[in-house]
């Protein structure tokens, strides 16, 4: 369609803005408890969900 | 201004059209074979004997009778191969050596009603969706068509014939694809249909639709899988929670370290990153719409990630099953969840996770003479995907908090609870449904019938040793003889115990194989559209490259690796039960 913006001049349009703290926190946080849940999930996993053979 | 009327979500028609079909597939629960006459297609070398229907009572047979047991006949057929089939009517007139004819539904007549029937619901399907039904009924039967055509291909035994199979066809090599070569058939057809071929492509985009045919798929998928569920409970429910732990890190690391690569090395807006890390790093296109939404992105930027998502799919999916087959055949559910955690769209994962499945299987057998039960591997993709597809809602929520009270504060918005509800898939409840239908139905079944089995094993192995002391201590035959007729009457009580369950246990399977016809007609209808709507000639005139460079430094340098070593951590050692026999 004629009207739709084209995705090269989007992008051209884009101006940088530097990662904000509270996207750092973001960040942070969601691989912190990313790991530590990987870590308690394997134990639970391992625990109570043998592989059953 | 003239309104359209707005119709269903594809996302509900595929719970309807899934639900549909398995209900209509449970008839043989009351005594009425309702999918029998559906399209079965099997290895060739000879294209006549391909296609037959997937019921053996709606199959035609001519043959020698060999045997009579009350309307049990078995006939010697024209190529020296015996079949066992039940006789209607009056049977005292027949006897051993007799010609006995039993007409039937012929392939291609099956292969007409199966799409005759799929046009049917899938008309009334287009129409509640509210899009023009007429470019869809054209749309549909050309897919359908050159769908098939490239699943029958799939099928010819120079492609699709395992090792040991070869001598079955008398040929001296194949590929060994597996019959699954049919849908990496129909995804290259597509992917040159719509690249080349842009007036076909046309006609048929209105019925183009992979994600209403993968939801489709896996809604019916869930009988089978809850099927398999009942015959090894313990496994499943591993699989399951494995599973469900998988998924964490889909949203908690994937999301994070994309987001951090889009924004801080390749300067994107966080309009642009946040719909971007979720398309890559979660589920592809739901998750960047759900995203975008989320954040209030305009909605050419969910749709040009949506596009990037659907085009490297189709590159993982050529790639990642086949080298699956090479690292993982000896884990097999670790190349299965990877299939979930790392290809990015529904359709391409499970549709990746059913072809890993006939080529690990073909390899464990090759190699280690294992012969894995099918299905399981495509079970732990499924299960992978169905998680994270359930989660978008909940991260959706938990990024549009964010972005609202934090990141983009705007004076009066706010962020309702039932957006979750509002994102989650559809398509899941009807999965969810199917699964835990058929395991309930067949759980006591198997429950009751493994301990006997077990029993029966045992004093098979009794009977071959004592045939064995027969042979040694023929001064014994007397006692021996007895205690091997004491074991067979055993075997033979044993048996009629469980007789009801056995038969339900068949009626569930034979239910599964029927809509099962239909799963894999909705496979191969996926790949090919996924083909057809990848159209990279236009992604590259968009100007996509920067978007692209994300996707392929952060999929191809951590997801894909990442996606493994989770995979790994929670389903390495865990086996698929084996068949035996």
């Amino acid at each position: 369609m004629a009207d739709d913006p084209k995705f090269s001049e989007e992008l051209k349009k884009m101006e940088y803005e530097p990662l904000s703290p509270v996207e750092n926190k973001l960040i942070a946080w969601s691989l912190g408890v990313g790991v530590a849940a990987l870590a308690f999930f394997y134990w639970l996993s391992k625990t109570f969900f043998p592989g059953g053979h | 201004m003239n309104e359209k009327a707005a119709g269903i979500s594809e996302d509900w028609l595929s719970l309807f059209l899934g639900i549909f079909i398995f209900m209509v597939s449970l008839g043989l629960f009351v005594g009425s074979d309702l999918l029998g006459w559906g399209i079965s297609t099997k290895i060739w070398t000879d294209p006549t004997k391909a296609m037959s229907t997937v019921s053996s009572k709606f199959q035609p047979v001519k043959g020698e009778i060999a045997k009579i047991d009350g309307h049990k006949l078995t006939l010697k057929l024209a190529d020296g191969k015996e079949a066992v089939v039940t006789a209607e009517g009056d049977v005292a007139s027949l006897k051993a050596g007799d010609t006995y004819e039993k007409k039937g539904i012929s392939g291609m007549t099956a292969l007409f009603l199966t799409y005759a029937a799929m046009l049917i619901v899938m008309l009334v399907g287009a129409r509640l969706m509210a899009i023009n039904v007429g470019k869809f009924a054209v749309g549909f039967t050309v897919l359908f068509w050159l769908s098939y055509l490239c699943w029958f291909t799939g099928h010819y035994a120079h492609i699709a014939a395992t090792k040991n199979q070869l001598a079955g066809f008398k040929i001296s090599w194949a590929l060994s694809l597996t019959p699954e070569a049919g849908f990496i058939v129909a995804l290259i057809v597509g992917l040159l249909v719509g690249n080349f071929f842009p007036k076909l492509s046309e006609t048929l985009k209105e019925a183009a639709r992979p994600e209403l045919y993968i939801k489709t798929a896996i809604v019916i998928m869930g009988a089978m899988l809850g099927l398999k569920a009942a015959e090894s409970f313990t496994l499943a429910s591993a699989v399951l929670f494995r599973g469900f732990c998988a998924i964490v890190e889909a949203y908690l690391i994937y999301w994070a370290v994309v987001y951090y690569v889009a924004r801080r090395y390749f300067k994107f807006s966080p309009e642009w990153a946040a719909p971007l890390a979720a398309g890559i790093s979660i589920c592809g296109v739901s998750a960047a719409i759900a995203v975008g939404g989320a954040i209030r992105a305009r909605p050419i930027v969910p749709i040009m990630v949506s596009s990037l998502v659907v085009i490297f799919a189709v590159v993982e999916m050529l790639i990642l099953p086949f080298a699956a087959q090479i690292f993982l055949w000896s884990e097999p559910l670790v190349a299965g969840a990877w299939m979930g955690l790392a290809v990015k769209t529904d359709g391409g994962a499970v549709a990746s996770g059913a072809i890993t499945d006939a080529l690990i299987r073909a390899k464990a057998l090759e190699m280690a003479g294992i012969k894995y039960q099918e299905g399981w591997i495509t079970m732990a993709s499924t299960t992978v995907k169905m998680f994270i597809d359930i989660f978008i809602g909940v991260w959706a929520f938990v990024l549009a908090i964010v972005w609202c009270t934090k990141v983009e504060c705007k004076p009066g918005e706010k962020v309702r609870a039932v957006e979750i509800w509002q994102r989650f898939p559809k398509f899941v409840i009807g999965y969810v449904a199917t699964f835990l239908l058929l395991l309930f139905i067949c759980f006591p079944s198997t429950k009751a019938i493994a301990p006997v089995d077990s029993e029966i094993k045992k004093l098979t192995t009794e009977i071959a040793s004592l045939e064995k002391k027969l042979v040694a201590n023929p001064a014994d035959e007397a006692a021996i003889k007895t205690q091997i007729g004491h074991s067979k009457d055993l075997i033979k009580s044993l048996n009629s115990s469980v007789k009801e369950q056995k038969d339900m246990l068949s009626k569930a399977k034979l239910a599964t194989d029927e809509s099962n016809t239909f799963r894999v007609m909705f496979f191969v209808l996926t790949f090919f559209s996924i083909g057809l709507v990848s159209n990279f000639k236009k992604l590259w005139e968009e100007g996509i490259g920067r978007l692209a460079a994300v996707y392929v430094i952060c999929l191809f340098g951590f997801i894909i690796w990442v996606g493994l070593f989770i995979s790994w951590l929670f389903f390495h050692g865990v086996k698929p039960p084996v068949v035996i026999g």
